[in-house]
């Protein structure tokens, strides 16, 4: 297996909620390809639609929101045009999710296992109840709780055991990609600590594909092979871990790796980007982030830029990066 | 049962006491001491002074309030209501003979309304803000605007009297009675002495009323659990459970209900004084012979004694429903602990 | 689906947008964010124009007074004017005299039989149509009175019959009751009282029920414990056995059957609204009014009322609806309004007792119009609740 097979690959995706207050685009034109294997960690300031995001690539967009544009291949099968129940059967089966709060991700009046051997069930209906149990005590066990804790209610155990447990939920069934939303934000550091070994065992082990979506750079510099990074609903860069930590191409990559807290090199004061994140009913023209920022050209607040390779394995969404084309053709108007 | 849990039905049930107390107070404060004259209002104008005088004296009205009070309170203690004043024999007794009628009809009027709220309520919530949802609503909202008593009427007219299909009136067939009363409900007592003609026309009885007395409270039902499965389905752990691939209608039914239960039937608890109230107007639409007619006749016949001690006794029967309910949410909810 | 911080700014801000405007102006920009819900109100809200509109209008609008014997009993609606009808050859005849010496024919239990009262003639009274127009025929009587409705029927059974007037006596669109009242004229009226008795109750249920919310919410301690404990106990009691004990108590009259009724509501007041107060006082602008010296009850009056009045609105909505039903309810029992009060409750109890006879209409009108106003003012609460309450997120 080649690390650049591609498992997902999302062209052009845009998501809409209709709100009361207008159309808001959560997710704008995003192209992205996930590689078998990987962890791909997807970062960005809180409500750029990173959530979104990950929950249209198991389609699980609800009312009001609607996938507006784009098609989604999953291991060459196009999600996008499914019927209900064949998407069904992917979700849990071969793509899952992790979700943020482990608290209120379990149902609070179904045991634990019940929910692992209902998960298992319902995509192998053959496996009888013992076998499923049991399958759910080899689970469990391995993620390091003891199998009495079983048959338990999720109020009886703490976070970062139910956290465990939604990890064995998603790998239940053997899934090919894992998306983890914010796993672990809501833990304390030490179960946070443990818990981020324990993925990384599990990656290795079950040979996961994850989606790591956070906005703890940490996190992502501990774990991800590659980085996606979003603002406003748009990608706006994608880099390998290391070159996207030691060369940030884009100024809101470098001002959100700014903002990050650095023991060893004691700066002083934190750094805090100016500005604060844009209204997406009504996005600012051409790069959204050219109101915050630094490096603003003219061209910034007509043009958008196009989210285009400047290196291998590597891509940027800004004019500093490419051509700025002819004044003529875009001074003073719009551009389409 | 865990020490938490006996804590918690401790408590709850030494909170019953106040409550108890004051729905006492309440109604004495109703029958004795508000403007009116309770012997005036029994006896009607025309009662001479004498008589007026003689009711009071045979009521211990004459006396100071306090006295009479803790007079009534220490009645109410040893469950003794006094002496019916149409009939020789106590007022408990009366009780005893009507209450099962008020309870079967309960029973039945309940299995029609959790049968319908339950299962519409859930249907609207699961596809809410569609066509069906808002035809449920807008029809629970005529269900509850509809006077119970003119949908019995409604019912009587056409399928009981129109077509001849049910009887309109009382438990049972003139000329059939119970082999044995055992428990007062008749179906239960039919079954019991495998009686099937009388099991029969017991149930051809009930269905009018039930349905009339079921359907308004549905339309009150079909909303709670509207609303309830509507904050159920919005909790993350049916987000998760679409995430594992599991169907609509398992996260909806399964799930969601097991989880909307719950509130469901605490709220269920406290909405019984609204199937009481309807059980009276419902029980004079079919003259059954249950409390609420009891009540409403005992006013016409002037038997203060009964009328106060039916209503003595719905009060401690709410007390009693209520913890009860709250008991039971207890061993329900493994959360739950004080 | 827990809210991230963004969309809790966002929803800030446009809730922000939405308290900045009044009442009314909330209510109409509702429109737009809440598409049929907000038509469901207006709905609610016309039928409750309609209603009232009726009731000031009622002695414009009714055509008899409610407690006059208008007509026959239990004249069918519809039933109404009457036609002359004769041998052939002898209209003229009798059309000339009829006022005077005439032997007239007439139904029982037919508004017929009122009319030949009414205008002093000489009758004779038959059980059934065809013994009237056998009675004609027969020479028994010179004319005879019948419904405008059977007159086709009749004269393609009986050609040689003649009309010699038609068009005589009142009309009852909506029929009479067993004592040949207007039915429709006792609805308008109906309205008034019910209208009356419903609005008077929620009115003094809200008073004591908002004050004593206000107060109890606001200080706290023992008085909030023992004002909730009692209003817990209230609600848990069947309502409409204590308006049952109440009215048998206090007697028949209009303003003691409000009072009864206003007792059932003074919990759902009391409850709404101490548990608004509860969390507006913690609010930051109370905390702001407190430091600068303001007194608790100019705090309580300036700043929390006005919070609490869009809640007010709606559970008074609500209540309205009950205790339209529950004034009925008390008056379907006899426990209602004085008998010369004319009122929706008390012909539903009468048209019980004809019921078995078949007289429909002395018992669904009444009832169809109980359930469209108590469906008003559900409507028009529920959607009010929904819009004066935004929770946004939820699209
Ligand atoms: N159900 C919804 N209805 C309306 N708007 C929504 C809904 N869900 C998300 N949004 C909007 O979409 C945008 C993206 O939200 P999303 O939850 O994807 O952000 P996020 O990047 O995951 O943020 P966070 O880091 O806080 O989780 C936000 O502006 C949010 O307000
Ligand atoms: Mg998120």
């Amino acid at each position: 297996m080649s690390i650049n097979e591609i498992l997902y690959n999302i062209q052009d995706l845009s998501v809409e909620f209709h709100t009361r207050v207008g159309i808001l685009g959560a997710v704008d034109h995003a192209s992205l390809d996930i590689r078998r294997g990987e962890v791909l960690g997807l970062v960005g300031e809180s409500g750029c639609g990173k959530s979104t995001l990950g929950k249209a690539l198991m389609r699980m967009i609800e009312e009001p929101g609607k996938i507006t544009s784009g098609k989604l291949l999953f291991d060459n099968i196009d999600i996008l045009a499914l019927d209900d129940s064949r998407m069904r059967e992917l979700r849990g089966s071969r793509i899952s999710m992790v979700f943020q709060d482990p608290m209120t991700s379990l149902n609070p009046v179904q045991r634990v296992v019940d929910h692992i051997t209902e998960a298992i069930q319902v995509h192998q209906s053959y496996v009888t109840d013992k076998e499923a149990r049991a399958r759910a005590a080899n689970l469990v066990d391995r993620l390091g709780i003891s199998h009495d804790r079983l048959d338990d209610y999720p109020h009886h155990l703490s976070g970062g055991m139910r956290q465990r447990v939604m990890i064995g939920l998603a790998l239940a069934l053997r899934a090919d990609l894992v998306i983890a939303d914010e796993a672990t934000t809501s833990l304390d550091v030490i179960v946070e600590a443990q818990f981020l070994d324990l993925l990384r065992e599990l990656r290795n082990e079950f040979d996961l594909t994850i989606l790591l979506i956070t906005h703890n750079m940490g996190i992502v510099a501990e774990l991800a092979d590659r980085v996606a990074v979003m603002y406003a609903g748009r990608l706006v860069e994608l880099a390998e871990v290391n070159q996207l930590f030691s060369n940030p191409k884009h100024p809101y990559t470098e001002g959100l790796l700014r903002a990050v807290p650095n023991i060893q090199l004691d700066e002083g004061e934190l750094y805090k980007m100016a500005g604060s994140p844009p209204d997406l009913v009504r996005p600012p023209s051409g790069c959204r982030f050219h109101p915050r920022c630094p490096k603003v050209m003219e061209i910034c607040s007509q043009v958008d830029p196009i989210f285009k390779s400047i290196a291998p394995n590597r891509m940027v969404n800004c004019w500093l990066y490419q051509e700025v084309p002819d004044e003529k053709l875009w001074v003073g108007g719009s551009t389409q | 049962m865990s020490p938490g849990l006996r804590r918690y039905i401790i408590v709850r049930t030494l909170l019953t006491i106040p409550m108890v107390l004051i729905l006492v107070s309440l109604v004495f404060i109703v029958l004795r001491v508000m403007p009116g004259d309770p012997a005036l209002a029994i006896m009607r104008e025309g009662a001479s002074e004498e008589q007026l005088a003689a009711f009071r004296a045979a009521l211990g009205m004459d006396r100071p309030l306090h006295i009479q009070y803790f007079d009534f309170i220490s009645g109410v203690l040893r469950f003794d209501f006094g002496e019916s004043m149409v009939r020789p024999i106590p007022v408990t007794q009366e009780i005893k003979t009507f209450f099962p009628a008020t309870v079967e009809l309960a029973i039945f009027s309940m299995m029609v309304t959790t049968g319908v709220g339950i299962f519409s309520g859930a249907y609207a919530a699961k596809n809410r803000k569609r066509g069906s949802d808002y035809a449920i609503r807008v029809l629970s909202i005529i269900l509850y605007s509809l006077p119970i008593f003119w949908l019995g009427l409604m019912l009587q007219m056409t399928i009981g009297a129109g077509l001849g299909w049910l009887p309109v009136s009382g438990r049972l067939s003139p000329g059939m009675t119970p082999d044995r009363v055992i428990t007062g409900l008749y179906t239960i007592d039919a079954i019991l002495t495998l009686n099937l003609d009388l099991l029969v026309d017991a149930l051809k009885h009930l269905i009018l009323p039930s349905i009339t007395l079921g359907l308004v409270l549905a339309g009150f039902f079909t909303r709670l659990t509207r609303a309830t499965m509507l904050d159920v389905l919005e909790q993350d752990f049916i987000t998760a459970g679409r995430a594992r691939g599991l169907h609509e209608r398992v996260l909806v039914y399964k799930h969601g209900l097991r989880n909307a239960f719950i509130p469901i039937v605490t709220l269920l608890g406290l909405q019984f004084a609204l199937l009481l109230a309807g059980a009276i107007l419902t029980e004079t639409t079919f003259s059954w012979p249950g409390m609420g007619r009891l009540v409403v006749d005992r006013i016409y016949d002037r038997d203060f004694t009964t009328v106060q001690g039916t209503i003595l006794f719905f009060a401690l029967l709410v007390a009693g429903v209520s913890l009860i309910v709250d008991i039971l949410y207890g061993f329900l909810d493994p959360r739950i602990r004080y | 689906m827990a809210m991230t911080n963004t969309e809790l700014a966002q929803n800030g801000s446009i809730n922000q947008m939405i308290e900045d405007v009044g009442l009314l102006r909330r209510i109409w920009r509702g429109r737009l964010w809440y598409g049929t819900e907000w038509y469901i109100t207006v709905f609610g809200g016309l039928i409750l124009v309609t209603v009232t509109i009726v009731t000031l209008l009622a002695p414009i609008l009714s055509p008899y007074d409610p407690n006059d014997f208008a007509g026959s009993q239990f004249i069918p609606p519809g039933g109404g004017p009457q036609v002359l009808l004769t041998r052939s050859g002898e209209s003229n005849r009798v059309t000339e005299s009829y006022l005077n010496e005439q032997l007239v024919g007439v139904q029982r239990n037919k508004n017929g039989t009122n009319i030949a009262i009414e205008l002093e003639l000489d009758y004779l009274r038959y059980q059934t149509q065809s013994e009237q127009i056998e009675a004609l025929q027969n020479q028994e009587v010179d004319s005879i009175l019948v419904d405008e409705r059977d007159l086709d029927a009749i004269i393609a059974d009986f050609p040689q019959l003649e009309i010699a007037a038609d068009g005589i006596g009142p009309s009852f669109t909506l029929g009479t009751d067993n004592l040949g009242r207007d039915i429709l004229s006792r609805l308008i009226w109906g309205a008034r009282t019910v209208l009356g008795v419903a609005i008077l109750s929620a009115l003094l249920s809200s008073v004591v029920g908002i004050s004593l919310g206000l107060i109890s919410g606001f200080v706290s301690g023992p008085f909030d414990r023992v004002a909730s404990l009692t209003m817990d106990s209230i609600y848990s009691f069947p309502g409409l056995l204590l308006a049952i004990a109440m009215a048998a108590m206090l007697g028949p009259g209009l303003l003691n059957v409000a009072i009864a009724i206003s007792v059932i509501y003074i919990p759902t007041f009391f409850r709404v609204v101490r548990g608004q107060v509860l969390s507006i006082k913690e609010e930051l602008h109370v905390e702001a009014a407190r430091s600068l010296g303001a007194k608790p009850f100019s705090i309580l009056f300036r700043y929390i009322f006005p919070l609490v009045i869009p809640s007010v609105v709606v559970v008074f909505s609500l209540n309205v609806a009950d205790a339209i039903l529950t004034e009925a309810g008390l008056s379907f029992i006899g426990l209602g309004l004085p008998p010369d009060v004319p009122d929706w409750g008390y012909d539903l109890s009468k048209g019980h007792s004809f019921l078995v006879a078949g007289h429909w209409w002395m018992i669904t009108f009444p009832g169809v119009l109980i359930t469209i106003v108590a469906m008003g003012f559900s409507l028009l609460g529920e959607g009010l609740s929904e819009i004066l309450n935004p929770r946004l997120v939820k699209s």
